[in-house]
């Protein structure tokens, strides 16, 4: 029971910040000067057929119920004008973009693959690698390799990643050669060129986040390689191995999770700088669009998705936390 | 963290958690740390170019924003080697302008400089109130805290930057913008780890104690917990500068940072790519200066964490 | 149009040519002479595109005659554009480029026979008036809309999706259609060859799904679109090559990237790879590679540079009290120096000073220098002494301009010019809707200045003129954004309009252009030259006099 109130808890929790990060979002744009109709109606616009225009957008209402608007279409789907011109916005509706002729929803599953595959991606190979060598540079402290790792781990979480990425695709991509360097290719066309293609993102953003892996974990494991419940276990005579993966891995992986998943949770809702560095159109690049063209409706919505990732990857460790530690 | 580039300062979570950190002996350690010193050096050096930008500069008779339409070919390329570095051009021109880029480096590093500890100024001190609200008060308040906390991290840092930026009137300088939004947006990571700090430290019997004779909860917070604290914040505070400063230029590379003629490495990072195959010295400037702070400020802070924490002291770098 | 505007209607960034043409200012074939072959059939083209969306509902399209639309959409009269001479208009769909009666208020069209939509149904004169009739729906608006205020009687009209029709365009038969317009209009043969005039099935294409199917009437169809990825392009099986000589049909395929990097784009290309080869650049080629392919031979053969033509000017504010006094105005006209924008843009390579709104190149056009300034570098001393003159000791004015990275290197040149001056110029960099926003508002506050460039829809001095300076083209999304309400200025432009005589109208507009300038309700900076960049095996890649841009419609591949 203790449990399903927690889930209980924190679900209105997660519901009253959506409708707020909504709102904000909403209100924001909607004191921008930037006239959305104008931009649509083109040039040569007479008041009337802006008039016409707006009231088509649905743009010409009082700003609460353009926004009661926005959530209703989420369950019930959304109808702009009326007759053979109406355009139709099925449930759940997120939104229809004048810009792209576009439901929002059409175009976040189209973008959502791009970014969840550079996401995914780095991830995991930023916890594999960082981790790894955290934990060898701990073993290790002191010694040449622990030096090393750790002056390259410094060296990564100093570095710009958008220089980073830059230098990669000029160094890779036009003097060697050897990697492409823009587009992305789906997986479901060509596993193959998929990977390819994301080759450069994956070890531009992994690179600099392997290195803070690497530095907290090496910290973690220091730490936990000095707790009392080490030393007993050393005393007892197990195995290195043993003492190291079993006993004080396991501990120093909760922190690293914790921070890996509150990361991946933000970076679905769109890795913006590598996106618009290597030409991907993820949600990122959807989103900074939508802001230069003042698209209301397609920035509502990707921020409404953006904040649902990181609020289920909260909420994910939070819940984690909970079944492993009773104490919390 | 980078990844996301717009969290604001990035407390790295390594900072200890559960340790009141030691203040007696840290001075020397910190002297001890050669990493840390030559980090705290460089970051001086580049605080006081900062500073003296404009005497520096006029050494060689140059400010930011003078064209030198002279010193470039007419494909707007500079003249001679090195991209035109020259006893009038210390680190050579700008394509396209001929502007001075010591200059620019020099007054770039105010920018960077000033929203990166401005920022992460804000940021502690709005972290810190909080976070020892939070944890002293515990109960209703901490959990009002974390539905605010979830708030902000869930809140479109992007995007309110940019529809912000378009809102404020031209007249208003675009830097202490930047300061109060980078700012504001960084403060949960620190109100985390003060949170957590505090928590531990109420508990401690000398707050105990003084709770036991009567002593008024600011009395205690002033004079028991924010001592004990003063180290963790100070390191939480150091170590965010790098990431603020990445920040701001990440905002300036897509655009969105102080407006021309204001020079900011971002955005001179942001144009000298496309030149790199003619002139890489353009980027090397800005690209290095940027690289190099955020290193010495990593270093340093690194060389301060392990100065004040006990647990690490003793252990060779 | 705003120049850098080619194919879609989502607002795009300007980036500004950069390739220095040796030879004459309006010499067509610069370093990298066009090859003119004839056109080879076969092969998949690719283009290479940094915008996200492409707009393939001609009623919102921006496109050029020549560029995306001319691929996909027939009009009743299209352009010529050889890679010398002058464009012309010539007939499409229609036999000829239009029957003027009644002074040039009634314009009639036969249609050829032959012509078929890429789902096979026969075009005919109720798909054209259809096609005309959607521009007019809320839903499709946004598009190239010159004929929406000419045609009559279209007060309250919103479109044939509820059933109404006008009455002013007139279908006697399938093969005849008869435009009543609100005054003569000697131009309407070019307005006729604007894609928003493109024939759509009539009652098949409601609103927006057409978008993304559209059905098309040129040399291709859309075999699919996503936005923010690509575009592919198939042959349009019914296309009857024999009633159109103005296009070549060349590649069977064609594949639109999107969301590409204008510099990365230009380094693919440069470096001319095996999937490059066959592939060319839609973006103007950036500053940095310019001075890239200055020292490449191979690259520099392969790069097309068009004749100095769209204009690059900074509008002056009318209505902004700081600038009331002509004297001052004057006084922004000598301090500006051309020769650091010519620079910004990517040197001489790329733009050529200007003084005159009417465009190189246009009939019409008289050259004239209102204020000569030693060398074009500008004569801040007597602009200083002018702003004296009328009492003006310190000023501040606001820039507004895109943000793209070549405005923003023009607009820092015109700062640093006016502040050898004496005046002081703040820079307002807004997104390209703001900038729209704000300087096509209603509201004549929140700019002085503002940086633009325009290049006309089709060649004509009308459209150097009447929409940047008419008073009828103040706010409203309309670009007179120097809101000039000049009595005497209107009084030309309906003169000129009304007149039908080519070289008797081109004398009025020529008085017309002194007149803003003399008012230095505008500064001319400089005519760009437009460059772009093509694979080794792309033939038949040229620009002609007008527009500044390629003629996708004669691209063809070596086979």
């Amino acid at each position: 029971m203790k449990l399903t109130r927690f889930l209980l808890n924190k679900l209105a929790g997660m519901i009253a910040v959506l409708l707020l990060v909504s709102l904000a979002t909403f209100l924001i744009f909607y004191i921008l000067p930037a006239n959305p109709a104008r931009t649509e109606c083109g040039r040569l616009c007479t008041p009337n057929e802006l008039r016409d225009v707006r009231a088509f957008m649905g743009l010409a209402q009082p700003v609460w119920h353009q926004y009661l608007n926005f959530l209703t279409a989420i369950f019930a789907g959304r109808t702009y004008g009326s007759g053979a011109g109406a355009i139709v916005c099925p449930a759940p509706c997120l939104g229809y973009s004048f810009q792209q002729n576009r439901t929002v929803l059409s175009l976040i599953g189209q973008t959502l693959p791009v970014t969840a595959s550079i996401a995914v991606g780095a991830a995991v190979l930023w916890l594999v690698t960082g981790t790894a060598a955290g934990v060898v540079s701990a073993l290790r402290h002191g010694k040449a390799t622990d030096r090393v790792v750790m002056t390259t781990a410094i060296v990564g979480v100093s570095a710009p990643s958008y220089l980073v990425g830059l230098l990669a695709i000029l160094l890779f991509g036009f003097k060697l050669n050897i990697l492409p360097v823009s587009g992305y290719v789906s997986l479901l066309q060509s596993p193959g060129q998929w990977a390819f293609h994301l080759i450069l993102p994956w070890c531009t953003l992994a690179f600099i986040s392997a290195a803070i892996y690497g530095r907290l974990t090496r910290s973690q494991m220091l730490d936990a390689l000095g707790e009392d419940y080490v030393r007993t276990a050393r005393a007892k005579g197990l195995l290195e191995r043993r003492v190291v993966v079993r006993h004080a891995l396991r501990n120093v992986m909760i922190p690293i999770v914790t921070m890996f998943g509150l990361d991946v949770g933000a970076l679905l809702g769109g890795a913006v700088i590598t996106e618009k560095v290597y030409s991907m159109y993820g949600l990122g690049a959807l989103l900074i669009g939508a802001v230069q063209t003042t698209d209301l409706s397609t920035i509502s919505g990707v921020t409404l998705l953006a904040a649902v990732f990181v609020l289920v990857a909260n909420f994910l460790v939070d819940l984690t936390y909970k079944l492993l530690d009773p104490r919390v | 963290m980078p990844p996301k580039i717009l969290s604001g300062p990035a407390v790295p979570a390594d900072v200890p958690v559960a340790a009141v950190a030691r203040r007696s002996g840290a001075f020397a350690r910190l002297l001890a740390d050669r990493w840390g010193l030559a980090g705290a050096a460089v970051a001086a050096g580049f605080v006081l170019l900062a500073l003296f930008a404009p005497s520096l500069s006029g050494i060689s008779g140059n400010n930011p924003y003078t064209y030198h339409l002279s010193a470039l070919t007419s494909s707007g390329l500079p003249k001679g080697a090195l991209g035109g570095v020259s006893t009038a051009h210390w680190l050579g021109v700008e394509p396209q302008t001929g502007r001075d880029l010591f200059a620019i480096v020099a007054y770039g590093a105010r920018i960077s400089l000033l929203v990166g500890v401005g920022a992460t100024l804000l940021a502690t001190v709005i972290g810190t109130v909080l976070g020892v609200l939070a944890g002293y008060r515990g109960g209703l308040v901490d959990t009002l805290l974390s539905r605010f906390t979830d708030l902000t991290i869930a809140f479109p840092q992007l995007i309110f930057m940019i529809a912000l930026g378009a809102l404020v009137p031209a007249s208003f300088p675009k830097q202490f913008f930047m300061v109060a939004v980078i700012g504001a947006f960084g403060w949960p990571s620190v109100a985390r780890v003060v949170r957590g700090q505090t928590m531990a430290l109420r508990n401690r019997s000398f707050v105990v104690a003084a709770q036991a004779v009567g002593a008024r909860p600011l009395h205690i917070l002033r004079t028991e917990i924010l001592p004990n604290l003063a180290a963790t914040i100070t390191v939480i505070a150091t170590m965010s500068i790098p990431g603020a400063i990445g920040t701001e230029a990440a905002l300036s590379f897509l655009g969105i940072g102080v407006p021309p003629p204001t020079p900011s490495w971002g955005r001179e990072i942001s144009s000298a790519i496309a030149w790199v195959s003619v002139d890489p010295w353009y980027l090397a400037a800005p690209g290095i200066a940027l690289f190099l702070v955020t290193l010495a400020l990593n270093a340093f802070g690194d060389g301060l964490r392990d100065a004040f924490d006990p647990r690490m002291s003793g252990r060779l770098r | 149009m705003r120049k850098h505007i080619v194919l879609s209607g989502s607002a795009a960034v300007a980036l500004t040519a950069v390739l220095a043409a040796c030879g004459g200012a309006n010499n067509a074939s610069g370093p990298g002479t066009p090859t003119t072959a004839p056109a080879s059939k076969g092969g998949t083209l690719t283009i290479l595109d940094s915008e996200t969306t492409l707009t393939l509902d001609p009623a919102q399209s921006w496109s050029l005659a020549i560029t995306s639309s001319g691929l996909l959409w027939r009009r009743l009269t299209t352009w010529k554009v050889g890679p010398t001479g002058a464009p012309e208009v010539v007939p499409d769909l229609a036999t000829s480029d239009g029957t003027p009666s009644a002074g040039g208020r009634v314009w009639t069209y036969h249609l050829k026979s032959g012509i078929y939509f890429s789902d096979g149904q026969p075009i005919t004169s109720y798909d054209v008036k259809y096609g005309i009739e959607r521009t007019y729906a809320p839903a499709l608006s946004g598009g190239l809309n010159y004929q929406k205020p000419l045609i009559a009687g279209t007060a309250g009209y919103t479109g044939p999706f509820s059933g109404r029709q006008l009455s002013s365009i007139v279908t006697p038969n399938s093969k005849t259609i008869i435009f009543h317009l609100n005054k003569p209009y000697g131009d309407w043969p070019w307005v006729v060859s604007t894609t928003s005039m493109a024939p759509v099935p009539e009652g098949k294409a409601p609103a927006a799904a057409f978008n993304n199917h559209p059905i098309t009437s040129g040399p291709y169809a859309v075999q699919s679109y996503t936005p923010g990825t690509s575009a592919i392009l198939v042959r349009n099986k019914y296309w009857n090559a024999a009633t159109d000589p103005n296009r070549s049909g060349g590649p069977s395929k064609i594949i639109w990237e999107l969301n590409q990097d204008p510099t990365v784009e230009a380094q693919t290309l440069i470096a001319d790879g095996p999937n490059a080869q066959d592939a060319f650049g839609a973006d103007f080629v950036p500053p940095a590679q310019l001075a890239q392919v200055e020292n490449d031979p191979s690259a520099k053969a392969r790069l097309v540079t068009s004749p100095a033509s769209p204009l690059e000017y900074v509008a002056v504010n009318m209505q902004s009290p700081k600038l009331k006094n002509l004297k001052v105005r004057e006084a922004l006209e000598y301090a500006v120096n051309r020769q650091a924008v010519v620079v910004a843009s990517g040197g001489p390579i790329a733009a050529d000073p200007a003084t005159t709104l009417i465009t190189p190149g246009i009939a019409g056009r008289e050259p004239y220098n209102l204020y000569p300034a030693a060398g074009s570098s500008g004569d801040p001393a007597k602009a200083k002494s002018l702003l004296a003159q009328a009492g003006v000791h310190s000023l501040t004015l606001t820039l507004a301009t895109p943000n793209d990275p070549i405005s923003t290197a023009i607009s820092e040149a015109v700062q640093q010019a006016y502040s050898a001056a004496g005046i002081k110029v703040s820079i307002k960099s807004l997104s390209e809707n703001a900038f729209s926003a704000l300087v096509t508002g209603n509201s004549a506050s929140g700019y002085d200045l503002a940086l633009s460039s325009w290049q006309p829809d089709f060649p004509s001095a009308m459209d150097n003129i009447e929409p940047l300076f008419a008073s009828a083209m103040i706010g409203n999304g309309n670009y007179n954004i120097s809101r000039l309400s000049d009595p005497t200025v209107d009084a030309l432009i309906n003169r000129a309009e009304g007149t039908i005589n080519e070289a008797a109208a081109g004398k009025i507009w020529a008085q017309a252009d002194k007149a803003i300038v003399a008012d230095a309700a505008v500064v001319p900076l400089v005519y760009n030259r437009n460059s772009f960049l093509r694979g080794s095996d792309v033939e038949n890649f040229y620009i002609g006099e007008f527009p500044a841009y390629p003629v996708y419609t004669a691209v063809s591949l070596k086979q």
